[in-house]
């Protein structure tokens, strides 16, 4: 009986005609419906409705659903990248995409012929200038005595955590991908410098602001919240570069309603869209057309000068390393 | 007729559940495991095969059978505690049992960086009465993953042992202490034998729970002090190898069923009057 | 009517207690700290944190839904656990032995595992509709604190009782009502917690259960810490735990929390 009204109350909501089904994270919900989805309601006439979940949760379900379900999905390359080699997505098409021209070009076309990216982020290095001394100015310093216990890296599973198997492959000077064996050994030599690996962007602050590690590999948008626990935490300049990381939309090859999915994508890529996003402090703009005033930009990878000097990865080559990786870290921090 | 079915009729809709929504959907996914191209053993001889995994199983079990002993022993205490004190006080003891069991992982796991870090409380306190010279971390070691662990699971036991113990009528106590039993008699041949099936369940709820399980030793071992679980977890979730984590899935059903037979088994013999 | 206890007995308990709640007033420290990170001890006082759950609407309607499904999922539970661990314990000789471990299965799958297959074999080759396959996974997870928690306290009971009032012409149901579930009240309450918090706190079957316009608060958290790092999320277990405090007050003016203390 309990269970006959909870029903009603699910059953009841009439289907509209057209309803946008957006799979994305969950967090600055309240910023996305005002900047985005009332708006955008506005213009479509259609309902919207989430799911939310982290990358990949939400890439398992629409494997699971074959494709079906939902009709824009947002992930982080190296999970987008998963659901490129697993056949879940639709090519572009980017002549329904009029908003493209104005990306810059990293943005444009990142893993050949499916979606497009609607922000772009950095991975580096992080530390505390006030213990760390001298500076940090390059991925080898990571291996460095005086930082015996004193390191946090992502985990092999985390979006950075390969990162960290290719530069250590530079550090042995071989190419990890060809040969892992060296790039491993660079890794069991850093182990002694680690205090413990984190997996979530909180577990990285907590440890900071503990006192647990001084120094840790992160994505840009952790900065802010590691300045406010231990404000002498640096960004490093590092003279081999940052890594860039992307935020993609797809087209899921299930979705029921492409055309409306083409017309949001090309909405949050508008420059309106990016505009007000980056002032908010929501998401870095990839449209050229995007002024920043330099306070705006700090937090930001922002401009076409910082954008050019990033690496970017080979993230095919990366998921197919990746399953042989995850043991050989395993075998080397988890013995 | 009505009489001979009643027993079905009552435990029908609980038994149906379990066998629609989970031992056909459950089976099917292990049954995937035993398709495999290069033979149907061939992913738990991968399995076995490495170093690597058999550490993870055995840590995994050493941990959980460790968790289990502790939390039975301070769930008995506290639970045998909690049965006697009047109505009020115990309210409020049953309340705060239950409190743990809501703080998310995260922000338990914090509680613990703060209580055995390199800054925290504990070494803030061995400093400063002179016992270390240096600060250390006590983190991320199988020690804290099994103290975080009996947190969680102490607060079952005594919510499991406490109606049980609270069952136990006292006269039956009473009537054996008055007829000069020592308290330890009373204890080992009255209450322990009376309170024996609601040990073994909780004994089992701890000792799956812990063999099973996931965030905890995730925020509080790291990698160093990786688990069947999160190794699952790993397998599942980031290289979206479904066979391969339910291989782990069965590996891990398997021996928890054999420790935990091996477990009730124990526990009767030393029991010889629990049914 | 109390026996004596050891003193030695209640200093260990008290110490036991006191460490199980230790951690919370970190917790609670964390929460009203005027600062964006998680610290201990508090610096400054601030309520800025429990104001902000409630402005992010998603909070508010994940909890709402897992308060729902806890609520209905543990009443389901328990509607068809106790019939059954009544049964278990009744008819002994007449139910196979194999039909009590049945109901631990629940335990024994890991979670992750369960969801997964639950979705793959059920949401989707079934059609249900999400909030139902998300409502029955809940059951089933809690299932087992109904069967065996119940049936701990039943295993102690005396059903010679029972017979009596029957032969005395009492109808089954109301004898069971009357006679066997006063008996047998602390083990039902106990099971309702557990059942209800495990349920509130589950992650893993949520995770696959949860869809589109469906989602669950853990889930949210999750989604939250992501990428903020502030106290919200403590302030949100400060809520549960008050939340638990409400739900044991409804408990002790229905059922009674101190087991009618004879």
């Amino acid at each position: 009986m309990a269970l006959g009204i909870v029903m009603a109350g699910t059953f009841g909501a009439a289907a509209q005609a057209k309803t946008l089904t957006i799979s994305w994270w969950g967090y600055n919900g309240d910023k996305l419906n005002a900047n985005i989805i009332e708006p955008f309601k506005k213009i479509c006439g259609c309902d919207i409705v989430f799911e939310t979940g982290n990358n990949a949760d939400r890439l398992n379900k629409l494997k699971l659903r074959d494709g079906k379900g939902v009709d824009v999905i947002y992930l982080t390359d190296s999970f987008s990248q998963i659901g490129i080699a697993e056949g879940l997505f639709q090519k572009v098409d980017p002549a329904k995409l009029p908003n493209l021209a104005d990306l810059y070009d990293i943005a444009k076309n990142p893993q050949g012929g499916y979606g497009p990216a609607y922000t772009i982020g950095r991975v580096g290095i992080v530390y505390d200038s006030a213990k760390v001394n001298p500076p940090i100015t390059s991925w080898n310093d990571l291996w460095r005595a005086d930082l015996k216990g004193a390191v946090t890296l992502p985990g092999i599973t985390t979006t950075a955590g390969p990162m960290v198997v290719l530069q250590a492959g530079k550090n042995a000077k071989v190419d990890a991908f060809s040969d892992a064996d060296k790039a491993f050994e660079s890794i069991g030599k850093l182990k002694a410098n680690v205090a413990k690996n984190y997996n979530t962007g909180s577990e990285m602050v907590n440890l900071v602001s503990t006192g647990e590690a001084k120094v840790a590999v992160t994505q840009d948008f952790t900065l802010a919240s590691l300045k406010a626990a231990v404000p002498t935490m640096t960004w490093a300049q590092l003279s081999d570069g940052d890594i860039a990381t992307l935020n993609t939309v797809n087209i899921p090859k299930g979705s029921e309603n492409v055309e409306l999915a083409y017309q949001f994508i090309n909405f949050i890529l508008s420059k309106e869209i990016q505009q007000i996003e980056a002032e908010q402090g929501v998401d870095a703009p990839v449209s050229t057309k995007v002024q920043l005033t330099p306070e705006q930009a700090k937090i930001w990878t922002y401009g076409a000068d910082m954008i050019s000097k990033l690496n970017r990865l080979d993230y095919v080559k990366l998921n197919q390393a990746k399953t042989d990786w995850i043991d050989r870290w395993n075998e080397i921090f988890s013995k | 007729m009505v009489k001979r079915l009643s027993p079905w009729l009552l435990a029908g809709p609980a038994t149906l559940l379990v066998l629609i929504f989970l031992i056909f959907p459950v089976g099917s996914t292990l049954f995937a495991t035993l398709t495999d191209a290069k033979g149907w053993l061939a992913p738990y001889m991968a399995f076995f095969n490495s170093s690597l995994r058999r550490t993870v199983l055995m840590r995994t079990i050493e941990i959980s059978l460790i968790t289990t002993v502790i939390s039975v022993v301070l769930g008995f205490i506290a639970a045998y505690v909690v049965a006697h004190m009047p109505g009020r006080l115990k309210s409020i003891m049953i309340i705060a049992a239950v409190f743990p069991l809501l703080t998310g992982v995260v922000v338990r796991s914090f509680a613990w960086l703060i209580l055995l870090g390199k800054n925290g409380i504990l070494n803030s306190a061995l400093l400063s009465l002179g016992l270390i010279a240096e600060p250390f971390s006590m983190l991320y070691t199988k020690g804290a993953v099994i103290a975080a662990m009996v947190y969680l699971f102490v607060p079952l036991m005594i919510l499991t042992l406490a109606g049980v113990l609270e069952g136990i009528p006292r006269d039956v106590v009473e009537a054996a202490s008055s007829l000069g039993a020592k308290p330890f008699a009373v204890f080992r041949q009255v209450i322990l034998p009376l309170a024996m099936p609601g040990l073994i369940i909780g004994a089992v709820l701890v000792f799956t729970g812990s063999f099973t399980s996931y965030a905890t030793p995730q925020l509080l071992g790291g990698e160093r002090q990786m688990m069947m679980g999160t190794f699952l977890y790993q397998r599942a979730m980031v290289t979206f190898d479904w066979t391969g984590a339910s291989t782990v899935a069965a590996i891990m059903v398997v021996v928890t069923i054999a420790i935990v037979v091996l477990m009730t088994r124990l526990a009767r013999r030393m029991n010889p009057m629990a049914a | 009517m109390q026996t004596k206890l050891h003193p030695a007995l209640i200093a260990i308990a008290s110490l036991i207690f006191l460490i199980l709640i230790a951690p919370l007033f970190i917790i609670l420290g964390a929460a009203v700290s005027d600062t964006p990170f998680l610290t201990f001890p508090p610096q400054g006082f601030t309520l800025k944190w429990f104001s902000n759950i409630f402005q992010i609407e998603a909070f508010r309607t994940t909890a709402i839904t897992s308060l729902q499904i806890a609520f209905l999922g543990t009443f389901l539970a328990l509607l068809i656990g106790i019939p059954a661990a009544y049964a278990l314990n009744r008819f002994k000789i007449r139910l196979p032995s194999w039909l009590s471990n049945v109901f631990v299965l629940p335990i024994l799958v890991p979670e992750i595992v369960l969801g997964f297959s639950l979705m793959k074999n059920i949401t989707i080759g079934l059609q249900l509709p999400v909030y139902t396959t998300l409502l029955l996974g809940h059951t089933l997870l809690v299932l087992p604190y109904a069967v065996r928690v119940v049936g701990a306290s039943l295993a102690s009971f005396d059903f010679s009782i029972e017979e009596a009032a029957i032969s005395l012409g009492c109808p089954p149901l109301k004898t069971f009502l009357t006679v066997v579930l006063p008996n047998i009240s602390a083990g039902v309450v106990a099971a309702f917690i557990l059942a209800f918090i495990t349920s509130i706190n589950d992650v893993s079957i949520s995770l696959f259960l949860t869809g589109p316009g469906v989602s669950t608060l853990p889930i949210q958290i999750l989604a939250h810490m992501e990428q903020f790092f502030d106290p919200t999320i403590a302030s949100v277990s400060v809520l549960l735990m008050l939340l638990t405090v409400g739900v044991m007050a409804i408990v002790e003016a229905t059922l009674g929390l101190t087991f009618l203390t004879k």
